[in-house]
């Protein structure tokens, strides 16, 4: 057989071809993708086995460790009950880094020398290894002697279509996603996550779907079609899972975008929600959609709203950016109307990123300790207030 | 070939082609590449590694036998063998009775300069030409070109003075040139009766299996198969066309480019027809392979250029391929350098989940090894050649710095200066001299995992440390894996050592 002749043969062959490769592949990919999910949990706990044995060898050399300043509120952080409602306030970090890289949250601590009670962090809903439940971040933040805050987002585009056959196409699964997980289409998910998250046993802060009232800005967004009952049913169900799941240590925490009118009818009612959750940013000048807002400013219209819940507040992201006004009197302000004009505030937690692209095309940095004066202010009024 | 043999070799090379093309969209998909400089060297080496299994696939896709004609009577044939000083007299008796005996009627040439009168002597015993050629260029080459101005015969064989052709040689070889007047050479298998005398000679012999095996028969599909140094059949106008034989560190592979650049065509006979020395010790086989890493350097940086426009289709592909083998020692360093540079920085090219890393790069792995050992049915000699090569696969890598230093060489021009590849174990070399670079980088990484533990203990923050446990048991992985991968130098060396003192105490 001549070289010609052989790839004329395979030129006509190429149809079959690319049909039995299509399969061939399609079939060991998802064998080895199911055979990797069978050990995924394994070498989760081996992972999480040699990072416990490396903890405990650098905290017997070193004869201290993170969990050790929090000791004195040990007693809370392990209470699920205690946290819901705390005799004191409750302070927590995100760190851009998170979770591959923990630097930026220890440059925080030792500037403000305080050790954070809650450790927040975002993951998404998916398929991905890095979409199931977060094991390995929140045991080491049970190690480190923090309460992990989970900002869960249900992205349900993530999931995929070759596992996921009874799902909508990608591009349909979108519009009115909340009535769909309220019907119970994504339990295939959440059960297993709250089986997960029962067994972990101990305190987590669980803040599902937030912002679920802005219609700019994620796709479980009213946008998309999604109404208030819609976004009340999806609550219920989930929460009727964890239940079920026996997931009582998780702390639910609900939270709107409080610059967009009408958030209150996604309350999903009392026994659901543990926390009300808001978010506190001041772009400053960085658009031309935002100008410079003051704490009390950005704060002040819904907080009646709010205090209506009759439930402790908590300020899930808390940060502004440099441009456009005065960093420092800006956090002055704010713990000014924490201690006399918000006394509902019962926790808050500082957005620490440093290189936030997610609304601009440049990096936006958050942080407190940019600015040496508002870390010193900053690091007096955490002293001041977790004694409170 | 049967043609079910030829459809599922191409079925298993298309899923394997499919297979790097899954992966292909996967890498540079990547979402989460953390350093790009990083990532770019990485991205190297590992293509560099897929588009040397494609060599591999593409010659076994190809692979064609050719249909042995008769050799017809009365062809004028000369075989020309060389001598150079230092080589061992005892060598030439084996080798030119051998020629002596080959059935075929020819005449045998010792093309000499070793100024011994004992090599003219030997050979009027028997029966050979002696030719006394001192002072031309090249070495091999030079000679040869000066004995072809003094000899007639239309066809001749270079036969390597370690190589004992058997009786059936020319008969083997011969009939190919009569029905095509284009068929500028001949070559044949090279096999070896001294793998078993070492670990370096075992490895090295492993080196050539696959390559006289499917690659050539492979080259010999495409018409790109290449003449190598020893045992190669010329047709005198051939040679005569392009101004002789090639000079040079890789003059086999300058004469076969130029020849087909000219558009002389090439046989490739699968056969055992002789059999010859390979290196034994470690010394003379990195001399023998930093010769070659700067001579294919050198034609794949001058003589490719020049030729490409006149090369076939095949050929431009096929030469490159030859061209690029020893990047591998490019390749070496990136592998080496990541853990490393990732234990002591941070720094890291991307952060790879290993769920995805399994999903893509097992049907690749899977698919390269099985096809590797399919096409390991069309070894020369599949009883003995058959297996995984891990010795000839650890001395490669051993190798690494050799490798890199013959492209560096060849990158600024400079010359190595004409090393022949010594028939004889060489004694000089000490284990440490010889054992430099492994003992290095065992020492480089004992030194990094000692001081990344230490730094564990002792400086990095508790949360990072409870957070990269497994990223870097992982590289603290890679960097054993790098220290066993040059286990085979090593042994090499040692083994040397020991050779040297038996042989003293003898």
């Amino acid at each position: 057989m001549t070289p010609t002749r052989r790839y004329q043969i395979a030129f006509f062959a190429m149809g079959w071809l690319i049909a039995l490769g299509v399969a061939f592949h399609f079939g060991l990919g998802s064998g080895l993708g199911a055979m990797y999910r069978r050990v995924a949990s394994r070498l989760d706990l081996l992972g999480q086995r040699a990072s416990d044995v490396e903890g405990s060898a650098l905290t017997q050399v070193r004869r201290t460790s993170r969990r050790e300043y929090l000791a004195p509120m040990r007693g809370m952080l392990s209470s699920a009950a205690a946290l819901r409602n705390p005799p004191q306030t409750l302070f927590g970090a995100y760190d851009g880094g998170f979770p591959s890289d923990t630097s930026g949250l220890v440059q925080l601590e030792d500037q403000l020398r305080f050790r954070f009670p809650i450790i927040s962090f975002y993951t998404a809903w998916g398929d991905k290894p890095d979409q199931q439940f977060p094991w390995r971040m929140v045991e080491t933040i049970d190690r480190l002697g923090s309460v992990p805050m989970i900002t869960w987002e249900p992205w349900v585009t993530d999931f995929d279509p070759s596992i996921r056959t009874n799902l909508p196409p990608k591009e349909e699964r979108e519009y009115a996603s909340l009535a769909s997980i309220g019907k119970g289409d994504y339990d295939f998910y959440v059960v297993p996550w709250a089986k997960a998250a029962a067994e972990f046993k101990k305190p987590i802060f669980l803040r599902f779907a937030h912002e679920m009232n802005d219609p700019y800005r994620y796709p479980w967004g009213p946008q998309n079609g999604n109404r208030p009952e819609d976004f009340i049913a999806a609550w219920k169900r989930v929460h009727e899972v964890f239940e079920k799941m026996g997931a009582t240590n998780v702390i639910w925490i609900w939270s709107p975008h409080i610059s967009m009118p009408w958030f209150e009818y996604y309350y999903p009612g009392d026994e659901y929600v543990d926390w009300v959750g808001l978010g506190i940013l001041n772009y400053g000048s960085v658009a031309n959609w935002s100008r410079w807002w003051s704490f009390h400013q950005i704060f002040e219209k819904s907080y009646d709203t709010l205090a209506k819940m009759k439930k402790p507040m908590m300020i899930c992201e808390l940060g502004t950016l440099a441009q456009g006004g005065d960093f420092l009197e800006w956090y002055k302000q704010a713990f000014y109307h924490i201690d006399h004009t918000y006394g509902g505030v019962r926790g808050i937690i500082f957005f620490n990123q440093k290189n936030d692209t997610t609304m601009s095309s440049w990096p936006l940095n958050w942080s407190v300790i940019q600015d040496q004066q508002a870390s010193e202010l900053v690091a007096r009024e955490l002293a001041r207030l977790s004694r409170r | 070939m049967h043609v079910w043999e030829r459809v599922l070799v191409a079925v298993l090379i298309f899923l394997g082609v499919q297979s790097v093309a899954i992966f292909g969209v996967w890498w540079f998909h990547l979402e989460n590449v953390s350093n790009p400089f990083l990532f770019a060297l990485l991205s190297i080496a590992t293509w560099y590694g897929i588009f040397r299994m494609f060599v591999g696939w593409y010659n076994f896709f190809h692979l064609e036998q050719p249909d042995h004609v008769d050799a017809p009577p009365d062809l004028s044939v000369a075989i020309f063998t060389t001598s150079s000083p230092g080589e061992p007299y005892e060598m030439f008796v084996r080798t030119l009775a051998a020629a002596r005996d080959i059935r075929y009627p020819h005449t045998t040439y010792l093309l000499d300069d070793t100024r011994d009168p004992r090599f003219a002597e030997l050979a009027r015993e028997m029966g050979a030409v002696h030719l006394e050629l001192v002072g031309y260029p090249g070495a091999k080459a030079g000679k040869i070109n000066e004995a072809l101005k003094r000899t007639t015969e239309e066809f001749i064989l270079v036969l390597d003075p370690d190589h004992i052709p058997f009786p059936q040689f020319l008969d083997r070889v011969l009939g190919y040139f009569q029905p095509d007047p284009q068929i500028g050479f001949v070559q044949v298998a090279q096999a070896y009766y001294n793998p078993r005398q070492s670990f370096v000679a075992r490895a090295a012999a492993e080196q050539t299996y696959t390559f006289y095996g499917p690659i050539m028969q492979g080259m010999h599909g495409t018409g790109t198969v290449v003449a190598i140094g020893a045992n190669c059949t010329f047709r005198r106008s051939a040679l005569e066309s392009i101004g002789g034989h090639g000079i040079g560190l890789a003059e086999d592979m300058v004469t076969s480019i130029r020849l087909h650049a000219a558009g002389w065509n090439s046989i490739y006979v699968p056969e055992v027809v002789s059999r010859g020395l390979v290196p034994s010790d470690l010394d003379s086989f990195l001399k023998q392979q930093l010769k070659w890493s700067r001579g294919v350097h050198d034609v794949l940086f001058q003589e490719y250029p020049r030729a490409f426009r006149r090369l076939t289709f095949h050929q431009k592909i096929s030469y490159f391929m030859i061209g690029s083998y020893y990047l591998v020692g490019l390749t070496s360093l990136i592998y080496f350098t990541i853990p490393l540079l990732y234990l002591w920085t941070g720094a890291q090219p991307a952060a790879i989940i290993l769920a995805e890393y399994v999903e893509h790069a097992i049907p690749v792995g899977l698919l390269g090894l099985l096809i590797y050992r399919l096409s390991q049915r069309w070894l020369c000699d599949p009883a003995r050649e058959r297996g995984w090569h891990w010795r000839g696969t650890l001395l490669k890598i051993g190798a690494w710095n050799i490798y890199l230093k013959g492209l560096l060489l060849a990158v600024r021009g400079i010359s190595v200066p004409y090393i022949p590849t010594a028939k004889e174990r060489r004694t000089a070399a000490t284990f440490f001299a010889m054992a430099r670079m492994p003992l290095a980088i065992i020492a480089v990484s004992a030194v990094t995992i000692l001081a990344t533990i230490f730094k564990r203990l002792y400086l990095v923050e508790e949360s990072q440390v409870r957070m990269t446990t497994e990223a870097t048991f992982a590289m603290i992985g890679f960097v054993l894996i790098n220290t066993v991968l040059m286990s085979g130098r090593l042994w090499a060396a040692w083994q040397d050592r020991y050779r040297k003192d038996d042989e003293e105490m003898l």
